[in-house]
């Protein structure tokens, strides 16, 4: 019997890193729904009426004390059998990858409604009074006075999340969707789990580039928020910087441009 | 020009405001003294309705409402016809200095914005902070956020403007600057409501003195009237202290 040879670790990273797409695909979708309905949950817990908080807490302390994988599972599976033989919808033929999406819109609803709950909070109460107290709307007042501060307090933690879920979404390779880790997982069977160190060191180089590139996105973020003008003044110089660095390539122009 | 009338208010049990009742005309200045927790502060919110009064008027121009059950459409008419001053300056923390003063012109009253920058950068000049347009709030001292807190509030024209003890978080040296850009306003013929612990700012500059103590308005008058010549005993105790009466025995 052939196998295969995965013993060169840039080989590797070279085999798995078409397969990050599909990462990227389920952790933006999951956290563009996981964000809507989040929103939704944090409005619930900051209403005046009980049943609505209450019910906003709930949820979100279930979903805290689930293992990811659990409820993985019982989307996958438990889901299109519900479908199946209640709703009479067949949802087989659904592909994995919403599963996922689903799975993990459902967990960040309960973890970001947290993160923007502490973060309105956060921002004291007076700038409030003083927005109201000039004749803005209370409407005028949280989009221009109150979101952009909770969102700039929001920052760090929003950072967490996006790391976590790249690093959580891992687990959709155990129902069996081929993203980066499921590749990693196949090749590893493939080759009789003879190279499972080189293939996933090569995992891990794929992965921690990954989550340093995020962490300094939202630390220049975050000096491009803050409320001080120098910070912002060397945010903007530092993010020029960078683009000159590393992203050089996408911001050039063809030579003769400026003569049109 | 502004009236207020039987007006009560209670946090939980705590019964804050006891029916008072408050005149304000055109041009005055009125300084509200009175111990801390007898309901100044709360009076002054209740009229610019960050707080829901329970029962009392509120008659500001041709607005006469129920400051309870008043519309939204009412309150926001109101909140454009008064501006406030914040103990604790409450500047907008996300807005350079200059955008705080234009927040309120080209938002809620839909000037121009540059008519608006105009507006403001003179009604800064007249605070002094000329050289801050683009500092933000935590690049100033405690002195000059609150300058700019009453630019912000004078810049919108506003009929009457509530300071909400205006200097008592500054220490002694910045608590003058403030007075003297408050005196120049009073000099210049804006109404004005005033909060206050600072007894010689008031005995100088108000043109009337409202005393209160536990919810009610004590007592009132010229400042000669509360300061020289009242006879009312809470008043007298709580102001032997400026008058230099204290005693020291206990």
């Amino acid at each position: 019997m052939q196998y295969k040879n995965y013993s060169s670790i840039l080989d590797n990273i070279k085999e798995l890193l078409p397969y990050l797409s599909l990462t990227f695909q389920y952790v933006l979708l999951a956290l563009l729904f996981g964000f809507i309905f989040a929103l939704l949950l944090a409005v619930m817990k900051l209403c005046k009426y009980k049943v609505l908080r209450a019910i906003a807490q709930i949820y979100t302390t279930i979903m805290r004390c689930l293992p990811s994988v659990v409820l993985l599972f019982v989307v996958y599976f438990f889901l299109p059998k519900f479908s199946r033989e209640v709703l009479l919808i067949d949802i087989d033929d659904v592909p994995k990858i919403l599963f996922v999406v689903l799975t993990f819109a459902l967990f960040l609803g309960g973890f970001l409604s947290e993160v923007m709950r502490s973060a309105y909070q956060a921002v004291s109460k007076d700038q409030m009074d003083a927005a109201l107290s000039i004749g803005l709307t209370p409407l005028q007042a949280f989009i221009r006075i109150i979101l952009p501060q909770a969102f700039y307090y929001a920052i760090p933690n929003l950072a967490n999340t996006v790391i976590y879920l790249l690093k959580e979404g891992a687990l959709a390779y155990t129902i069996g969707l081929i993203d980066v880790m499921g590749r990693a997982y196949q090749m590893n069977t493939l080759s009789y789990s003879v190279y499972p160190i080189p293939i996933f060191v090569a995992l891990a180089l794929i992965y921690w580039p990954l989550a340093i590139v995020i962490e300094q996105l939202f630390k220049i973020l975050e000096r491009l928020m803050n409320p001080i003008k120098e910070d912002k003044k060397t945010a903007g110089q530092k993010l020029k910087g960078f683009k000159a660095k590393y992203l050089g390539f996408l911001v050039q122009t063809p030579k003769g441009g400026a003569e049109k | 020009m502004l009236t207020l009338t039987n007006v009560h208010k209670a946090f939980g049990s705590n019964k804050v405001l006891k029916g008072v009742n408050l005149t304000v005309e055109k041009g005055d200045v009125v300084a509200i003294l009175g111990p801390s927790g007898s309901g100044k502060t709360t009076l002054l919110r209740c009229i610019n309705f960050l707080e829901r009064a329970d029962k009392g008027r509120l008659k500001l121009g041709e607005i006469d409402i129920s400051l309870k059950h008043a519309h939204s459409k009412d309150v926001l008419a109101v909140r454009r016809k008064t501006a406030f001053v914040f103990q604790n300056y409450s500047l907008f923390r996300n807005k350079t200095v200059l955008q705080n003063v234009t927040e309120g012109l080209i938002i809620a009253r839909k000037i121009p914005k540059d008519e608006a920058i105009k507006i403001a950068k003179e009604q800064l000049d007249r605070v002094g902070l000329s050289d801050k347009y683009d500092a933000y709030p935590n690049q100033l001292s405690g002195g000059q956020q609150q300058r700019v807190g009453i630019a912000r509030a004078v810049a919108v024209k506003p009929d009457v403007i509530l300071f909400d003890e205006p200097t008592s978080a500054l220490d002694p040296e910045l608590v003058g600057e403030v007075l003297c850009v408050i005196k120049a306003l009073a000099k210049s013929g804006i109404t004005m409501v005033i909060v206050t612990h600072e007894m010689s700012f008031a005995r100088d500059v108000a043109s009337k003195v409202v005393f209160m103590d536990e919810g009610v308005a004590l007592a009132s008058g010229t400042p000669k009237e509360i300061f020289v010549d009242c006879q009312e005993p809470r008043v007298k105790q709580f102001l032997a202290r400026f008058n230099n009466e204290i005693d020291y025995n206990i």
